[in-house]
Protein backbone atom coordinates (compact mmCIF):
# COMPACT_ATOMS: atom_id res chain seq x y z
CA UNK A 1 0.00 0.00 0.00
CA UNK A 2 1.35 3.60 -0.67
CA UNK A 3 1.99 6.10 1.97
CA UNK A 4 -0.32 8.45 2.04
CA UNK A 5 2.39 11.63 2.04
CA UNK A 6 4.26 10.39 -1.60
CA UNK A 7 4.76 12.75 -3.95
CA UNK A 8 4.27 13.15 -7.94
CA UNK A 9 8.28 12.61 -8.07
CA UNK A 10 8.03 9.91 -6.04
CA UNK A 11 5.90 8.35 -8.69
CA UNK A 12 7.80 9.53 -11.67
CA UNK A 13 11.13 9.70 -10.63
CA UNK A 14 11.10 6.49 -8.16
CA UNK A 15 13.20 8.74 -5.99
CA UNK A 16 13.13 8.45 -1.67
CA UNK A 17 13.53 12.40 -1.79
CA UNK A 18 10.07 14.20 -0.47
CA UNK A 19 8.97 17.49 -1.76
CA UNK A 20 9.50 19.92 0.99
CA UNK A 21 6.05 21.54 2.36
CA UNK A 22 5.52 24.76 0.79
CA UNK A 23 6.55 27.66 3.15
CA UNK A 24 4.38 29.94 4.27
CA UNK A 25 4.79 32.50 1.70
CA UNK A 26 4.84 36.19 2.63
CA UNK A 27 3.88 36.96 -0.60
CA UNK A 28 0.14 35.99 -0.12
CA UNK A 29 -0.27 39.08 1.77
CA UNK A 30 0.58 41.24 -1.05
CA UNK A 31 -2.27 40.27 -3.12
CA UNK A 32 -2.58 40.39 -7.31
CA UNK A 33 -4.95 44.00 -6.56
CA UNK A 34 -2.32 45.58 -4.87
CA UNK A 35 0.38 44.95 -7.67
CA UNK A 36 -2.40 45.71 -10.03
CA UNK A 37 -3.18 48.86 -8.59
CA UNK A 38 0.69 49.82 -8.50
CA UNK A 39 0.82 49.47 -11.88
CA UNK A 40 -2.38 51.02 -13.16
CA UNK A 41 -1.22 54.22 -10.64
CA UNK A 42 2.00 54.45 -12.08
CA UNK A 43 0.46 54.00 -15.68
CA UNK A 44 -2.08 56.48 -15.13
CA UNK A 45 0.36 59.27 -13.34
CA UNK A 46 2.81 58.36 -17.03
CA UNK A 47 -0.64 59.41 -19.46
CA UNK A 48 -1.65 62.16 -17.54
CA UNK A 49 2.30 63.87 -17.65
CA UNK A 50 2.68 62.35 -21.33
CA UNK A 51 -0.46 64.25 -21.91
CA UNK A 52 -0.19 67.52 -20.26
CA UNK A 53 3.50 67.59 -22.07
CA UNK A 54 2.34 66.72 -24.97
CA UNK A 55 -0.09 69.50 -24.79
CA UNK A 56 2.51 71.83 -23.57
CA UNK A 57 5.95 71.40 -24.52
CA UNK A 58 7.25 74.49 -24.39
CA UNK A 59 5.49 76.08 -21.45
CA UNK A 60 4.03 75.36 -18.20
CA UNK A 61 4.48 74.23 -14.91
CA UNK A 62 5.67 70.74 -15.50
CA UNK A 63 7.65 72.19 -18.64
CA UNK A 64 9.14 74.57 -15.79
CA UNK A 65 9.34 71.76 -13.35
CA UNK A 66 11.21 69.36 -16.19
CA UNK A 67 13.34 72.39 -16.56
CA UNK A 68 14.51 72.42 -13.18
CA UNK A 69 14.99 68.94 -13.13
CA UNK A 70 16.99 69.14 -16.33
CA UNK A 71 18.88 71.91 -14.41
CA UNK A 72 19.96 69.78 -11.30
CA UNK A 73 20.86 66.92 -13.84
CA UNK A 74 23.19 68.88 -15.77
CA UNK A 75 26.21 68.41 -14.03
CA UNK A 76 25.83 64.45 -13.65
CA UNK A 77 25.56 64.98 -17.30
CA UNK A 78 28.62 67.14 -18.02
CA UNK A 79 30.64 64.66 -15.48
CA UNK A 80 29.73 61.41 -17.70
CA UNK A 81 30.37 63.50 -21.34
CA UNK A 82 33.85 64.70 -19.30
CA UNK A 83 34.45 60.94 -17.90
CA UNK A 84 33.70 59.69 -21.83
CA UNK A 85 35.47 62.35 -24.16
CA UNK A 86 39.23 61.00 -23.63
CA UNK A 87 38.06 57.92 -25.39
CA UNK A 88 35.54 58.91 -27.86
CA UNK A 89 38.72 61.51 -28.55
CA UNK A 90 40.92 58.12 -28.45
CA UNK A 91 38.79 56.42 -31.03
CA UNK A 92 38.68 59.26 -33.60
CA UNK A 93 42.42 59.84 -33.21
CA UNK A 94 42.74 55.85 -34.37
CA UNK A 95 40.06 55.87 -37.13
CA UNK A 96 41.46 59.26 -38.30
CA UNK A 97 44.91 58.00 -38.79
CA UNK A 98 44.21 55.90 -41.45
CA UNK A 99 42.88 58.58 -43.95
CA UNK A 100 45.27 61.55 -42.28
CA UNK A 101 48.05 61.27 -45.23
CA UNK A 102 45.57 61.73 -48.14
CA UNK A 103 43.20 64.43 -46.30
CA UNK A 104 46.37 66.52 -45.40
CA UNK A 105 47.21 66.22 -49.51
CA UNK A 106 43.31 67.35 -49.80
CA UNK A 107 42.66 70.07 -47.68
CA UNK A 108 46.46 72.09 -48.57
CA UNK A 109 44.95 72.09 -51.95
CA UNK A 110 41.87 73.48 -50.60
CA UNK A 111 43.27 76.37 -47.72
CA UNK A 112 45.21 77.83 -51.58
CA UNK A 113 42.10 78.08 -53.29
CA UNK A 114 40.38 79.22 -50.07
CA UNK A 115 43.11 82.10 -49.50
CA UNK A 116 42.32 83.53 -52.96
CA UNK A 117 38.81 83.34 -52.83
CA UNK A 118 38.72 85.01 -48.72
CA UNK A 119 40.75 87.98 -50.65
CA UNK A 120 37.67 88.32 -53.17
CA UNK A 121 35.42 87.60 -50.61
CA UNK A 122 36.91 90.60 -48.11
CA UNK A 123 37.12 93.18 -51.26
CA UNK A 124 33.33 92.57 -52.01
CA UNK A 125 32.05 92.82 -48.51
CA UNK A 126 33.93 95.76 -47.67
CA UNK A 127 31.99 97.37 -51.12
CA UNK A 128 28.56 95.73 -50.00
CA UNK A 129 29.18 97.77 -46.41
CA UNK A 130 30.12 101.26 -48.63
CA UNK A 131 27.00 100.65 -50.60
CA UNK A 132 25.01 99.88 -48.26
CA UNK A 133 25.91 102.93 -45.92
CA UNK A 134 25.40 104.89 -49.09
CA UNK A 135 22.00 103.05 -49.38
CA UNK A 136 21.15 103.40 -45.79
CA UNK A 137 20.12 100.14 -46.28
CA UNK A 138 17.65 98.91 -43.68
CA UNK A 139 18.07 94.80 -42.77
CA UNK A 140 17.70 92.92 -40.10
CA UNK A 141 20.52 91.23 -38.11
CA UNK A 142 23.61 90.12 -39.97
CA UNK A 143 25.57 87.36 -39.15
CA UNK A 144 27.77 86.86 -37.99
CA UNK A 145 28.61 90.89 -36.88
CA UNK A 146 24.78 91.17 -35.39
CA UNK A 147 24.89 88.02 -33.02
CA UNK A 148 27.03 87.27 -30.04
CA UNK A 149 27.56 83.58 -29.78
CA UNK A 150 27.47 81.67 -27.01
CA UNK A 151 29.39 79.21 -26.70
CA UNK A 152 28.76 75.61 -25.05
CA UNK A 153 28.83 71.57 -24.73
CA UNK A 154 26.44 69.53 -25.75
CA UNK A 155 25.75 67.32 -22.81
CA UNK A 156 23.00 64.56 -24.28
CA UNK A 157 22.45 63.12 -27.67
CA UNK A 158 18.73 61.93 -27.38
CA UNK A 159 19.33 59.66 -30.68
CA UNK A 160 16.87 57.01 -32.03
CA UNK A 161 14.78 57.04 -35.35
CA UNK A 162 12.03 59.50 -34.04
CA UNK A 163 13.94 62.56 -33.25
CA UNK A 164 17.54 64.04 -34.31
CA UNK A 165 17.94 65.97 -31.07
CA UNK A 166 20.32 66.71 -28.77
CA UNK A 167 20.74 68.86 -25.41
CA UNK A 168 22.95 71.46 -24.79
CA UNK A 169 23.87 73.22 -21.36
CA UNK A 170 22.64 77.05 -22.12
CA UNK A 171 18.86 77.99 -21.74
CA UNK A 172 17.21 81.15 -20.93
CA UNK A 173 18.98 82.21 -18.11
CA UNK A 174 22.01 83.28 -21.09
CA UNK A 175 19.80 84.16 -23.49
CA UNK A 176 18.62 81.22 -25.58
CA UNK A 177 15.36 81.53 -26.89
CA UNK A 178 12.70 79.40 -28.83
CA UNK A 179 14.35 78.94 -32.37
CA UNK A 180 17.80 80.42 -31.64
CA UNK A 181 20.06 79.53 -34.41
CA UNK A 182 22.57 77.00 -33.41
CA UNK A 183 25.88 76.79 -35.09
CA UNK A 184 29.22 75.01 -34.69
CA UNK A 185 32.71 76.15 -35.63
CA UNK A 186 31.77 74.72 -39.59
CA UNK A 187 28.27 75.52 -40.12
CA UNK A 188 24.86 75.39 -39.26
CA UNK A 189 23.30 72.60 -36.54
CA UNK A 190 20.25 73.22 -36.23
CA UNK A 191 17.22 75.15 -33.89
CA UNK A 192 16.19 75.52 -30.81
CA UNK A 193 13.19 73.81 -30.04
CA UNK A 194 12.95 73.41 -26.50
CA UNK A 195 14.17 76.34 -24.81
CA UNK A 196 14.75 74.96 -20.57
CA UNK A 197 16.11 77.14 -17.62
CA UNK A 198 20.55 76.10 -17.94
CA UNK A 199 20.04 73.18 -20.89
CA UNK A 200 17.96 73.42 -24.02
CA UNK A 201 16.94 71.25 -27.09
CA UNK A 202 18.71 71.29 -30.17
CA UNK A 203 16.72 70.37 -32.93
CA UNK A 204 19.57 68.90 -35.90
CA UNK A 205 18.89 69.75 -39.89
CA UNK A 206 18.86 66.28 -39.83
CA UNK A 207 16.23 65.81 -38.22
CA UNK A 208 12.58 64.75 -40.72
CA UNK A 209 10.75 68.08 -39.19
CA UNK A 210 13.34 70.55 -40.16
CA UNK A 211 13.22 72.56 -43.02
CA UNK A 212 15.91 75.43 -43.87
CA UNK A 213 15.57 78.27 -46.37
CA UNK A 214 18.71 78.16 -48.05
CA UNK A 215 20.25 79.56 -51.38
CA UNK A 216 23.20 78.53 -53.80
CA UNK A 217 25.43 81.14 -53.02
CA UNK A 218 26.70 81.28 -56.57
CA UNK A 219 23.51 80.63 -58.58
CA UNK A 220 21.42 82.41 -55.95
CA UNK A 221 18.92 79.11 -56.61
CA UNK A 222 16.85 79.19 -53.31
CA UNK A 223 15.11 75.72 -51.91
CA UNK A 224 14.56 73.91 -49.11
CA UNK A 225 16.84 71.91 -47.05
CA UNK A 226 15.07 68.89 -45.82
CA UNK A 227 16.69 65.67 -44.82
CA UNK A 228 18.30 63.31 -47.10
CA UNK A 229 19.22 59.54 -47.24
CA UNK A 230 22.30 58.43 -44.95
CA UNK A 231 22.82 61.67 -42.87
CA UNK A 232 22.87 63.88 -45.70
CA UNK A 233 20.83 66.88 -46.97
CA UNK A 234 18.92 67.53 -49.60
CA UNK A 235 17.96 71.46 -50.75
CA UNK A 236 14.04 70.58 -52.43
CA UNK A 237 11.78 73.00 -54.19
CA UNK A 238 14.10 73.78 -56.53
CA UNK A 239 12.71 74.14 -59.74
CA UNK A 240 14.19 71.65 -63.13
CA UNK A 241 14.65 74.84 -64.77
CA UNK A 242 17.37 76.27 -61.96
CA UNK A 243 20.81 75.91 -62.09
CA UNK A 244 22.82 74.19 -59.75
CA UNK A 245 26.23 73.06 -59.54
CA UNK A 246 28.07 69.85 -57.88
CA UNK A 247 30.69 72.06 -55.69
CA UNK A 248 28.43 75.05 -54.98
CA UNK A 249 28.46 76.21 -51.29
CA UNK A 250 24.46 76.49 -49.83
CA UNK A 251 23.83 79.13 -47.07
CA UNK A 252 20.96 79.68 -45.30
CA UNK A 253 18.55 82.56 -47.48
CA UNK A 254 17.46 84.71 -43.95
CA UNK A 255 14.74 86.77 -44.14
CA UNK A 256 12.56 87.79 -47.76
CA UNK A 257 9.84 88.84 -46.39
CA UNK A 258 9.63 90.98 -43.63
CA UNK A 259 6.15 89.68 -42.91
CA UNK A 260 7.55 86.09 -42.49
CA UNK A 261 11.05 86.50 -40.79
CA UNK A 262 13.32 83.84 -40.87
CA UNK A 263 14.51 81.77 -38.07
CA UNK A 264 18.42 81.60 -39.22
CA UNK A 265 20.13 85.29 -41.01
CA UNK A 266 21.51 84.94 -44.09
CA UNK A 267 24.44 83.38 -44.91
CA UNK A 268 25.00 80.78 -42.29
CA UNK A 269 27.10 77.94 -44.08
CA UNK A 270 25.11 74.76 -44.56
CA UNK A 271 26.79 72.94 -46.69
CA UNK A 272 28.55 71.67 -50.20
CA UNK A 273 26.44 70.30 -53.23
CA UNK A 274 27.70 66.62 -53.95
CA UNK A 275 25.61 66.09 -56.71
CA UNK A 276 22.61 67.15 -58.84
CA UNK A 277 19.74 64.78 -60.53
CA UNK A 278 16.74 64.94 -62.02
CA UNK A 279 13.79 62.36 -63.48
CA UNK A 280 11.26 62.58 -66.13
CA UNK A 281 8.55 62.45 -63.76
CA UNK A 282 9.70 64.45 -60.45
CA UNK A 283 8.67 68.06 -60.25
CA UNK A 284 11.78 69.18 -58.92
CA UNK A 285 16.00 68.83 -59.14
CA UNK A 286 17.57 66.42 -56.71
CA UNK A 287 20.12 68.23 -55.00
CA UNK A 288 21.98 66.47 -52.76
CA UNK A 289 24.09 68.08 -49.66
CA UNK A 290 26.79 67.34 -47.96
CA UNK A 291 26.49 69.80 -44.43
CA UNK A 292 29.54 71.21 -42.94
CA UNK A 293 28.63 70.14 -39.68
CA UNK A 294 29.84 66.87 -38.09
CA UNK A 295 26.10 66.59 -36.95
CA UNK A 296 26.80 62.72 -35.57
CA UNK A 297 29.90 64.00 -33.57
CA UNK A 298 29.08 67.24 -31.90
CA UNK A 299 31.26 68.28 -28.47
CA UNK A 300 30.89 72.27 -28.28
CA UNK A 301 28.26 74.38 -30.11
CA UNK A 302 27.80 78.12 -30.31
CA UNK A 303 23.62 79.64 -29.82
CA UNK A 304 23.59 82.58 -32.39
CA UNK A 305 21.85 85.66 -29.77
CA UNK A 306 20.89 88.67 -31.35
CA UNK A 307 22.30 91.91 -30.33
CA UNK A 308 20.88 94.18 -32.71
CA UNK A 309 17.24 93.92 -33.48
CA UNK A 310 15.24 95.30 -36.43
CA UNK A 311 13.96 98.72 -36.24
CA UNK A 312 10.00 98.97 -36.71
CA UNK A 313 9.13 101.82 -39.23
CA UNK B 1 12.23 45.06 -1.15
CA UNK B 2 13.46 46.87 1.64
CA UNK B 3 14.89 50.44 2.00
CA UNK B 4 18.07 50.07 1.55
CA UNK B 5 17.24 47.89 -1.61
CA UNK B 6 15.29 50.47 -3.25
CA UNK B 7 18.01 53.31 -2.87
CA UNK B 8 20.45 50.87 -4.29
CA UNK B 9 17.97 50.06 -7.35
CA UNK B 10 17.22 53.88 -7.34
CA UNK B 11 21.13 54.55 -7.68
CA UNK B 12 21.61 52.06 -10.27
CA UNK B 13 18.99 53.03 -12.48
CA UNK B 14 20.07 57.04 -12.00
CA UNK B 15 23.22 56.30 -12.80
CA UNK B 16 22.21 54.16 -15.63
CA UNK B 17 19.98 56.66 -17.11
CA UNK B 18 22.81 59.65 -16.74
CA UNK B 19 24.76 56.94 -18.83
CA UNK B 20 22.47 56.84 -21.26
CA UNK B 21 21.84 59.97 -22.11
CA UNK B 22 25.17 61.44 -22.11
CA UNK B 23 27.47 58.24 -23.56
CA UNK B 24 25.54 55.75 -24.89
CA UNK B 25 22.92 57.29 -26.89
CA UNK B 26 25.78 58.52 -29.16
CA UNK B 27 26.93 55.54 -29.71
CA UNK B 28 26.04 54.27 -32.54
CA UNK B 29 26.82 50.69 -34.45
CA UNK B 30 25.13 49.40 -37.51
CA UNK B 31 22.04 51.38 -36.94
CA UNK B 32 21.80 49.92 -33.24
CA UNK B 33 22.16 51.97 -29.76
CA UNK B 34 22.60 49.80 -26.57
CA UNK B 35 20.28 50.91 -24.09
CA UNK B 36 22.04 50.57 -20.72
CA UNK B 37 18.96 51.62 -18.61
CA UNK B 38 16.65 49.28 -19.84
CA UNK B 39 19.14 45.97 -19.25
CA UNK B 40 19.70 47.61 -15.64
CA UNK B 41 15.73 48.01 -15.41
CA UNK B 42 15.13 43.93 -16.46
CA UNK B 43 17.94 43.14 -14.17
CA UNK B 44 16.38 44.84 -10.78
CA UNK B 45 12.88 43.55 -12.17
CA UNK B 46 14.35 39.79 -12.78
CA UNK B 47 15.51 40.29 -9.21
CA UNK B 48 12.90 42.44 -7.66
CA UNK B 49 9.54 41.63 -9.02
CA UNK B 50 6.72 43.17 -10.97
CA UNK B 51 6.02 46.17 -8.33
CA UNK B 52 9.53 47.12 -7.88
CA UNK B 53 10.15 46.63 -11.48
CA UNK B 54 7.09 49.19 -12.57
CA UNK B 55 8.30 51.44 -10.09
CA UNK B 56 12.04 51.26 -11.08
CA UNK B 57 10.91 51.72 -14.51
CA UNK B 58 8.82 54.72 -13.90
CA UNK B 59 11.62 56.00 -12.34
CA UNK B 60 14.26 55.80 -14.78
CA UNK B 61 11.58 56.88 -17.57
CA UNK B 62 11.27 60.11 -15.48
CA UNK B 63 15.01 60.87 -14.98
CA UNK B 64 15.83 59.78 -18.92
CA UNK B 65 12.78 62.35 -19.99
CA UNK B 66 13.86 65.07 -17.74
CA UNK B 67 17.91 64.98 -18.75
CA UNK B 68 16.79 65.39 -22.29
CA UNK B 69 13.93 67.29 -21.86
CA UNK B 70 11.69 65.21 -23.88
CA UNK B 71 8.18 63.97 -23.61
CA UNK B 72 7.61 63.91 -19.79
CA UNK B 73 6.08 60.74 -19.35
CA UNK B 74 6.77 58.66 -22.89
CA UNK B 75 9.79 56.55 -21.50
CA UNK B 76 8.47 56.38 -18.35
CA UNK B 77 4.98 55.19 -19.58
CA UNK B 78 6.39 52.12 -21.67
CA UNK B 79 9.65 51.16 -18.95
CA UNK B 80 6.71 50.87 -16.27
CA UNK B 81 4.78 48.48 -18.27
CA UNK B 82 8.50 46.60 -19.50
CA UNK B 83 9.84 46.50 -15.89
CA UNK B 84 6.28 44.66 -14.68
CA UNK B 85 6.40 42.28 -17.33
CA UNK B 86 9.91 41.16 -16.49
CA UNK B 87 9.22 41.50 -13.18
CA UNK B 88 5.51 39.13 -13.37
CA UNK B 89 8.18 36.68 -15.58
CA UNK B 90 10.87 37.05 -12.85
CA UNK B 91 8.69 36.33 -10.06
CA UNK B 92 6.76 33.07 -11.56
CA UNK B 93 8.17 30.87 -14.54
CA UNK B 94 11.82 33.10 -14.88
CA UNK B 95 12.72 32.66 -11.60
CA UNK B 96 16.60 30.64 -11.11
CA UNK B 97 16.93 30.58 -14.79
CA UNK B 98 19.92 31.19 -16.25
CA UNK B 99 19.13 32.49 -19.59
CA UNK B 100 15.86 34.97 -18.01
CA UNK B 101 18.63 37.99 -18.28
CA UNK B 102 19.28 37.60 -22.42
CA UNK B 103 16.04 36.11 -22.55
CA UNK B 104 14.33 39.18 -20.85
CA UNK B 105 16.78 41.35 -22.37
CA UNK B 106 15.74 40.72 -25.80
CA UNK B 107 11.99 40.12 -25.57
CA UNK B 108 12.10 43.42 -23.70
CA UNK B 109 14.31 45.35 -26.07
CA UNK B 110 11.79 44.73 -28.91
CA UNK B 111 8.86 45.42 -26.87
CA UNK B 112 10.36 48.40 -25.75
CA UNK B 113 10.91 49.55 -28.95
CA UNK B 114 7.48 48.96 -30.28
CA UNK B 115 6.64 49.83 -27.17
CA UNK B 116 7.75 53.88 -28.54
CA UNK B 117 6.91 53.50 -31.84
CA UNK B 118 2.82 52.76 -30.85
CA UNK B 119 3.41 56.13 -28.29
CA UNK B 120 4.18 58.06 -31.48
CA UNK B 121 2.07 56.87 -33.58
CA UNK B 122 -1.10 57.06 -31.05
CA UNK B 123 0.38 61.02 -30.41
CA UNK B 124 0.09 61.63 -34.36
CA UNK B 125 4.00 62.08 -34.36
CA UNK B 126 6.40 60.51 -37.01
CA UNK B 127 6.73 56.53 -36.37
CA UNK B 128 9.14 55.60 -38.81
CA UNK B 129 8.46 51.65 -38.02
CA UNK B 130 10.91 51.11 -40.91
CA UNK B 131 13.63 52.60 -38.88
CA UNK B 132 12.92 50.99 -36.04
CA UNK B 133 12.61 47.66 -37.42
CA UNK B 134 16.24 48.34 -39.06
CA UNK B 135 17.92 49.75 -35.72
CA UNK B 136 16.22 47.03 -33.59
CA UNK B 137 18.49 43.63 -34.26
CA UNK B 138 21.87 45.68 -33.63
CA UNK B 139 20.03 47.33 -30.69
CA UNK B 140 19.31 43.76 -29.18
CA UNK B 141 22.85 42.07 -30.34
CA UNK B 142 24.44 45.26 -28.14
CA UNK B 143 22.12 45.00 -25.45
CA UNK B 144 22.77 41.17 -24.91
CA UNK B 145 26.38 41.95 -24.59
CA UNK B 146 25.87 44.08 -22.04
CA UNK B 147 23.64 41.98 -20.27
CA UNK B 148 26.22 39.73 -18.27
CA UNK B 149 28.53 42.48 -16.72
CA UNK B 150 25.03 44.53 -15.89
CA UNK B 151 23.03 41.65 -14.61
CA UNK B 152 26.51 40.85 -12.79
CA UNK B 153 26.86 44.23 -11.14
CA UNK B 154 23.26 44.58 -10.15
CA UNK B 155 22.70 40.99 -8.71
CA UNK B 156 26.18 41.78 -6.56
CA UNK B 157 24.19 44.70 -5.22
CA UNK B 158 20.63 43.22 -4.69
CA UNK B 159 21.03 40.13 -3.59
CA UNK B 160 18.31 37.57 -4.96
CA UNK B 161 15.26 37.04 -3.07
CA UNK B 162 14.52 34.35 -0.52
CA UNK B 163 12.44 31.37 -2.43
CA UNK B 164 10.16 32.41 0.01
CA UNK B 165 9.46 35.50 -1.17
CA UNK B 166 8.45 34.99 -4.83
CA UNK B 167 4.67 34.48 -6.10
CA UNK B 168 2.87 31.03 -5.43
CA UNK B 169 0.79 31.13 -8.59
CA UNK B 170 3.10 29.73 -9.89
CA UNK B 171 5.49 26.84 -8.60
CA UNK B 172 8.84 25.39 -10.21
CA UNK B 173 8.47 20.90 -10.27
CA UNK B 174 11.87 19.23 -10.11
Amino acid sequence: MAPPNRSGRVAVLGSSLQRSKPNPYPSKARSAMVRRAVLAILVVVALAMLTISFRSPTSGVLHDAQSYGASALRPFEVAATRVARPFRDGYNYVTSLTSAKSELKKYKKMAQDYRAEALRNAAAAQQNDDLQALLRYESGPRYPQDYRAVNTAVISFPSGPFAQQLVIDVGTKQGVRLNTPIVSADGLVGRVTNPGRSTSVVTLLTDPDSAVPARDLKTHVSGLIRHGQGGTLILDRVAKNQVVNKGDWIVTRGTVDRRYPDEYPYGIPIGRVISVGTSDIASFLTVQIQPLAQLDSLDSVAALIPTKHRSHP
Amino acid sequence: MTLADGLKAAALLFVAAIVQVSIFSQVDILGGVPQLVLVVLVAVSLLRGSVAGATAGFFAGLVVDTATLGQLGLTSLVLTVSGYCIGRYGETTGRDRAHAPYLSVAVVTFLFAFGVLIVHFMLGERAPAGAVMRGVWPTVVLNLILTGPAYALVRRLLRPRERADYATEVQLLG
